[in-house]
């Protein structure tokens, strides 16, 4: 169940939050109902891009630090099994995101 | 035997369990908070407006969903229950019936770890995806903090295992049977409940929604269920960091055994981790509404400079001297 729970909650966590979505109504399109709030101001925002070298390092501090972590804790370790588990899966989905972070956000080296 | 086991993820004292105890906290921070400040707080839905919180979340699912033309629309969308996924899943490796959580591993602390790490990115995630102006000012301030608070508190989780010689909860909370972490590594629980009120966005670290300065901040241009979504996950969260208080520096469910019949031992740790969850909680939303915002080169100062320290000379003294 290591594995099984979590997978367990996550699918019931998507199945509730589907079921959910039958309640309300779900709109997009174009137009001021679906410009991005201005706060009173009268330019809209168009899709901010962050350049910030600061933001570039806190968001790298994230994926070392998942690593560093996981590495560290692997060392006690009898079995490979849960470190490379954890280093695979945790690392993974923290590297994943933060790639498409940095995509989407236009960062530049 | 897998059936009972599925039931208890889910139900109790799992996700389910988790859930409740959330909406309970956020009843709670609401009154005393109302209270504190000569309000009555909410009382139209259920007995004292105890379900006041369910409310809002089901008026919140019911609504539109609006989806902003900036916004990456599947981010957007589906980010919400994956946000809600980390805590929810942390909630099973909680002993809360017993010395046993329903699901343990040696590593189980590890995989916490990375779920505090993954819910902070997901918050990140989900105000960038938005794409509105104010969603991209919090998600700054968001990550800024985040590199502030996310070492002392790692250390400080890291002191009440190197005090257990065990990375499991499980172990932790055993190696609490005669005495509480709280009493040997004082400074960490400190250290945690402080980096707490920052990974939940709660005064005095509450600069990434700062309402006055950037209207919902990251939570901005979300609406219906999405926000229903991300307000729950604030609950659980709320509940599971008190939860991981109690298990990391307050023995858990343990207590004196006042039993023979495992049922009514098994109840009697129920309720001790119930005083001690509802404890921890209670002193969290007491310092949120005592404490007014401060800005946010003052938080990443303050976490560096006072907090970071503060964590490393409890873990030093834990590893030298094993207090």
């Amino acid at each position: 169940m290591v594995v099984g729970g979590p997978v367990l909650i996550v699918i019931a966590d998507v199945i509730i939050y589907l079921l959910l979505g039958k309640l309300g109504k779900r709109s997009s399109g174009t137009g001021s109902k679906y410009q991005p709030f201005t706060g009173g101001e009268e330019d809209i925002a168009p899709r901010g891009l962050y350049q910030s070298e600061l933001f570039v390092f806190a968001t790298l501090f994230m994926v070392v630090e998942a690593f560093v972590l996981l590495l560290a804790g692997s060392f006690a370790s009898p079995t490979n099994y849960y470190p490379l588990l954890f280093l695979m899966g945790g690392g993974g989905v923290i590297l994943l995101v933060t790639w498409w972070l940095m995509i989407v956000g236009g960062v530049k080296f | 035997m897998i059936d009972l086991q599925i039931a208890e993820i889910l139900l109790f004292p799992g996700l389910t369990f988790f859930v409740w105890i959330g909406f309970l906290f956020d009843w709670l921070e609401r009154k005393t908070q109302a209270r504190m400040q000569g309000r009555r707080g909410p009382i139209m839905a259920g007995p004292y407006g105890i379900l006041q919180p369910v409310a809002d979340f089901f008026k919140l699912a019911s609504k539109e969903e609006i989806i902003p033309e900036v916004a990456d629309k599947f981010i957007f969308l589906f980010g919400p229950p994956l946000f809600f996924a980390a805590p929810a899943i942390g909630t099973i490796f909680i002993p809360v019936l017993g010395p046993h959580a329903i699901v343990n591993n040696e590593f189980d602390l590890l995989f916490v770890l990375f779920i505090l790490a993954f819910t902070a990115l997901m918050a990140t995630m989900l105000g960038y995806a938005a794409g509105g102006r104010w969603s991209i000012i919090s998600v700054g301030r968001l990550v800024v903090q985040y590199t502030g608070y996310e070492v002392p508190l790692i250390v400080a989780l890291v002191t009440p295992a190197v005090l257990a010689h065990n990375l499991s909860i499980d172990g932790i909370v055993a190696a609490q049977q005669n005495l509480w972490f709280i009493v040997r590594a004082p400074l960490s629980f400190i250290v945690f409940i402080v980096a707490t009120l920052a990974e939940l966005e709660k005064p005095p670290f509450d600069i990434p929604n700062a309402t006055t300065e950037i209207v919902g901040g990251w939570m901005t241009e979300f609406s219906g269920r999405p926000l229903g979504y991300i307000k729950v996950t604030k609950d659980l969260s709320y509940a599971f960091l008190s939860a991981l208080a109690v298990s990391l520096f307050l023995g858990g469910p343990l207590g004196p055994v006042l039993f023979t019949n495992p049922t009514l031992q098994s109840l009697l740790y129920f309720a001790y981790f119930l005083v001690k969850l509802f404890a921890v909680g209670f002193l969290i939303f007491t310092i949120k509404t005592a404490l007014a915002r401060i800005k946010i080169g003052q938080a990443v100062r303050f976490f560096w400079m006072v907090i970071t320290p503060l964590s490393l000379i409890q873990l030093g003294l834990a590893m030298a001297v094993g207090w």
